[in-house]
């Protein structure tokens, strides 16, 4: 053999050790944790990923078709590989609530456009993106995008809603209202008993809950 | 390794072998393909699923308006914003009605959307905003309903002038202190109902999911109320009377029949013609 050529089967040789180890690893029972993306988010260490990872429908070589019929113009829908996206519909098995005051598919009008292509009021994961060992992630301003005209009608709290945004304190919204409004709890009626911007966002990071523990729509623990 | 000879042949041999196998895995040889939700039998176009579901809405908001809220409050049934707080004893405002019915739509896995807005909005939340203005203008313009595509999130949307059909409308709109406008007449446009769904036609059977889906809602919606109405202090009596005969509601299976009794002869006649201007060649 020249030099190229045990070069070659060397290369031959180490791609098929790489290629049945990543295979023995998916194989493995434990295979899960080795090969996620990063931390579970809060709460969720305990899911197994096919909670939230479907298969798409079909064997991968069924799926490899339909693409190509999709291709070729022979099918009008296209499909998906492997795991299908994860979306609003695994997070609902298990965080399904009858009131939400902000519900993802309200968002889907096409009047909140900027705040979708901005933050992704639509989808879960936009806020709530996973791996990443956290609660949430809000930019600060995430508020004005749809309240910037609030004013209330005799307004009850002691520094009116209008004031603070005037003064764009988008950083206190979160002090006094929960997103989704699903902790049992009183909205306070002082800007000085509002949690201070730092207690939100050691809440968002994972950190204990200033809204206290009571929810009024409780998670499921399983589909 | 001996020299290969031509290099660029030899790469389009494999080429070529390369095609000719995954032709044989993928057609030839073919697995039985993945069902392809828009190949089979008719199909409708989404305007014309659209006018069929505005329809049967239009007919779900008159009936709950009218013979529900509108005599309800006269024998003293109460309806708020707040009717989801336990100590408010009160049903949902016809506009949460319809946001009830959306919600749980939404649950039922078809992708209709349905949302309530105005120029003149009593809650701020329902304000249109520039891309839905502007089409609500052309529509009180033309009286005819609007259709667009909303490029960022894939969805064809519609927009149907929601009418002052009741006394009710007009009196509560104009009577209710956050009202920015209080000179509403019978019969004006107070708003409109947009539609959203992510394709621009449907098959037949898509069509009687999406009816099943929206008339789920609607009985969920009702469902609801009921389940409120029997935690007020003094429960009205839920069977076959309505608001109408005194202090009574009618139950689920009463409303639904009469709901399906004004609804069906129209929706139908909507889907055969339809059907029968688009037959899909064989
Ligand atoms: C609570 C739902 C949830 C659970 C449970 C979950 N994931 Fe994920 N996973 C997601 C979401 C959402 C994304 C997309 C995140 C992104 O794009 O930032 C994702 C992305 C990934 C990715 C990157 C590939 C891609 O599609 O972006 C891998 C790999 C992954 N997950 C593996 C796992 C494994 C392994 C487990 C089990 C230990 C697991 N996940 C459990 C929600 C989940
Ligand atoms: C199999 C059920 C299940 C699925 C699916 C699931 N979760 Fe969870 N989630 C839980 C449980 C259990 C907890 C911990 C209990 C709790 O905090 O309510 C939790 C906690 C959370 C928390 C923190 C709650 C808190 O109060 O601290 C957030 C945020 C969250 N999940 C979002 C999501 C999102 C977004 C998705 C979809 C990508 C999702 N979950 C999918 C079960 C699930
Ligand atoms: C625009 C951003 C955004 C989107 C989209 C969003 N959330 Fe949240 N979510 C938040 C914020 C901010 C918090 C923290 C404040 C709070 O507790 O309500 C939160 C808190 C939560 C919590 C913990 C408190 C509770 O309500 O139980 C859960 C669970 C949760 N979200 C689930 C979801 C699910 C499921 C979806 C999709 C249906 C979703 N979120 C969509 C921003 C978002
Ligand atoms: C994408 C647009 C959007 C964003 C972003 C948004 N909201 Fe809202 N918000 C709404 C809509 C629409 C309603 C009306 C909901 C209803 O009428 O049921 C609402 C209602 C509310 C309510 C009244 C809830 C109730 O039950 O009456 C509060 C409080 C609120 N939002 C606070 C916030 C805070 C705080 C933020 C930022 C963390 C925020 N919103 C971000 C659109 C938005
Ligand atoms: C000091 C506490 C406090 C702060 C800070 C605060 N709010 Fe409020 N907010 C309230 C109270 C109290 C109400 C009225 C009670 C209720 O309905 O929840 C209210 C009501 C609302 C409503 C409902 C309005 C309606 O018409 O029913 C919205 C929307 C809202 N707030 C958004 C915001 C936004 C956005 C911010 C940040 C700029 C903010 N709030 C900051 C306490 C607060
Ligand atoms: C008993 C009082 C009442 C009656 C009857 C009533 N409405 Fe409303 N309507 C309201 C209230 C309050 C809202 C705001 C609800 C919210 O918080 O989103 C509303 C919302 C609406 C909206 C969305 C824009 C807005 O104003 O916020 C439209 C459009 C509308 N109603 C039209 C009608 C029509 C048409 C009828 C008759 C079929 C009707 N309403 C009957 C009280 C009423």
């Amino acid at each position: 053999m020249t030099r190229e050529g045990k070069l070659k089967a060397a290369y031959y040789f180490f791609g098929t050790v790489v290629a049945l180890l990543g295979f023995a690893t998916t194989m493995m029972a434990d295979w899960q944790h080795i090969y996620a993306k990063g931390p579970a988010n809060t709460g969720h260490a305990k899911l197994t990923c096919v909670e939230c990872h479907v298969e798409s429908p079909g064997t991968v070589r069924q799926q490899l078709q339909a693409k190509a019929h999709f291709w070729l113009g022979m099918r009008n829908t296209d499909v998906e590989f492997g795991h299908a996206k994860v979306g609003n519909q695994q997070c609902d098995a298990c965080h399904s609530r009858d009131q939400d005051s902000h519900p993802v598919h309200r968002f889907l009008e096409p009047r909140f456009k900027e705040a979708r292509a901005e933050l992704g009021v639509q989808l879960c994961v936009s806020c709530h993106r996973e791996h990443i060992g956290v609660r949430a992630t809000l930019p600060e301003t995430a508020c004005s995008f749809c309240h910037n005209d609030l004013k209330l009608k005799a307004d009850p709290i002691d520094v009116p809603h209008h004031v603070l945004i005037e003064v764009n304190n988008w950083a206190s919204c979160l002090g006094c209202h929960d997103y989704h409004n699903n902790h049992r709890r009183t909205v306070q009626k002082s800007v000085k008993q509002a949690y201070s911007p730092s207690v939100i966002k050691a809440y968002m990071d994972g950190g204990p809950s200033p809204y206290g523990t009571e929810k009024k729509y409780p998670t499921k623990e399983g589909k | 390794m001996a020299q290969i000879p031509n290099v660029k042949h030899s790469k389009s041999i494999l080429w070529a072998g390369i095609f000719l196998v995954v032709g044989i895995y993928l057609f030839a040889q073919r697995p039985t393909p993945l069902v392809d939700s828009e190949s089979a039998g008719r199909v409708i176009p989404v305007e014309k699923m659209f006018r069929i579901v505005a329809a049967e809405n239009n007919a779900a908001r008159e009936l709950y308006t009218k013979n529900i809220v509108g005599y309800g409050m006269k024998v003293g049934l109460g309806f708020s914003e707040k009717w989801r707080e336990a100590d408010v004893a009160a049903g949902p405002l016809p506009a949460l009605f319809l946001r009830e019915a959306a919600t749980s739509i939404q649950k039922s896995r078809i992708p209709l959307g349905l949302f309530l807005g105005s120029d003149f909005p009593i809650a701020r939340s329902n304000n249109f905003g520039s891309a839905q203005a502007e089409r609500f203008k052309m529509m009180r313009a033309s009286s005819k309903p609007q259709f667009f595509y909303s490029p960022d999130i894939k969805l064809q949307v519609a927009m149907f002038a929601d009418l002052a059909v009741a006394p009710g409308c007009v009196t509560c709109h104009n009577e209710h202190p956050k009202s920015p406008k209080v000179d509403w007449k019978l019969g004006d446009i107070m708003g409109a109902t947009t539609w959203s769904y992510p394709k621009d036609k449907v098959t037949l059977e898509e069509m009687v999911q999406i009816i099943s889906a929206y008339r789920g809602g609607v009985v969920d919606a009702y469902e609801a109320y009921l389940a409120k109405a029997a935690k007020f202090s003094k429960p009205p009596e839920v069977g076959d009377r309505w608001p109408e005969d005194g202090y009574f509601l009618p139950s689920k299976d009463v409303f639904v029949k009469e709901f399906e009794r004004r609804a069906s002869g129209n929706t139908i006649s909507l889907i055969l013609q339809a059907n029968s201007l688009l037959k899909v060649p064989d």
